[in-house]
């Protein structure tokens, strides 16, 4: 920092301890920092407090209008936003759904019946039976276990008879 | 529901507060409060009666919506001044931005200059009476740049600190210390030069 700086600093009361014992040292023997220093007090205290004083050249009624009516266009505004946030939250959604009911095929699809009208077979782990149940034929067979491991058929469903057949 | 105020005698904090819960006629009352000094602090930086009521007004307009981060650190009235002085000074910068510079603001930026000017050697202020000295004063801070009136004005009328002035216009402490030393010294050189043309 330069010495006139730091005869402002002073001025304003911003100035440490060491610089102010150099800065006055200065002085004693400097006239010309010595006047420089008492124009920058002149114009401090000129300054202070002598702020030309302003009224707004508008009635109260006339100057908050704007204010209000500028509020309220911004409220709306951002009122206006919210749904594109929410979309935008859906747009991320949208891929998520379509995956879980994917999920949720393949889940079914593995339980066992297949859609495309082909036979199958479920075979419980913990269970000794099996069922088998034939698209084509509209039927459905249960074979149980006898105690030598033996399945025979134990039930017979037939479902979605033709009305010609009942 | 939220507690009904009179609004004429609360006190700021209390309009603020339920300003805070939504309540917009205690707004238009602190708005009522403060609107002179909002508007004169624009004008002292603008120079400029449209742009000083625009700025003042889209600064309360900022308020409402940022009144829920005002937590009362410092007056109300020190935090909306802040606001508008921030508003100011973005839209000087884009001024200065789209207008040629003159040599004169040129050698201010590059500095040096405040120390070829002569002592003023008598007190330009003396024996004035207080409204004429505040006419001279605002008619040299007329004729000083943007920054070098900022400074002024955050430094005399608004009481910072070199440090919180530095945060506020964006700059080292160093540049504030620069400029408020050029517009001293400037300022007191125009208040002398008022001095003599009213005395021949």
């Amino acid at each position: 920092m330069n010495t006139e700086l730091k005869l402002q600093a002073m001025v304003d009361g911003e100035l440490d301890a060491r610089d102010m014992r150099e800065v006055e040292a200065l002085l004693a023997q400097d006239a010309r920092h010595a006047a420089l220093l008492q124009e920058l007090k002149w114009t401090k205290s000129a300054i202070a407090g002598n702020e030309v004083e302003l009224a707004l050249p508008e009635t109260r009624e006339f100057y908050w209008s704007k204010i209000s009516r500028s509020i309220e266009a911004e409220a709306r505004k951002a009122a206006a936003a919210a749904p594109a946030e929410r979309a935008w939250w859906l747009k991320l959604l949208y891929p998520a759904t379509g995956l879980a009911a994917m999920v949720a095929v393949m889940f079914v699809v593995s339980g066992g019946r297949t859609t495309d009208g082909s036979d199958s077979e479920n075979v419980p782990e913990d269970v000794n039976a099996v069922s088998f149940r034939s698209e084509s034929e509209k039927m459905s067979v249960v074979y149980v276990a006898d105690e030598n491991g033996n399945f025979s058929p134990v039930s017979e469903e037939v479902k979605n008879a033709p009305e010609a057949d009942k | 529901m939220a507690k009904q105020i009179d609004h004429k005698a609360a006190l700021d904090v209390q309009l603020v507060a339920a300003s805070q819960a939504g309540d917009m006629l205690a707004f238009e009352e602190l708005v009522a409060r403060h609107r002179d000094k909002i508007y004169a602090r624009a004008f002292s930086m603008m120079r400029n009666e449209e742009d000083a009521i625009d700025l003042s007004q889209e600064a309360w307009v900022k308020a409402w919506q940022r009144l829920k981060q005002f937590q009362g650190d410092s007056s109300f009235a020190t935090w909306m001044t802040l606001i508008v002085i921030n508003l100011c000074l973005d839209q000087l910068r884009r001024q200065k931005r789209t207008r040629a510079e003159s040599i004169e603001q040129l050698d201010e930026e590059l500095g040096g200059v405040e120390r070829q000017m002569p002592v003023v050697a008598t007190n330009p202020s003396e024996g004035l009476e207080r409204s004429e000295l505040r006419k001279r004063i605002d008619k040299a801070m007329n004729q000083l740049s943007y920054e070098h009136r900022t400074v002024l004005i955050l430094h005399e009328f608004e009481e910072m600190e070199y440090k919180q002035i530095a945060k506020v216009m964006n700059c080292s402490i160093g540049t504030v210390m620069s400029r408020l030393f050029y517009a001293r010294r400037r300022l007191a050189s125009l208040l002398q030069s008022l001095k003599k043309e009213q005395q021949s």
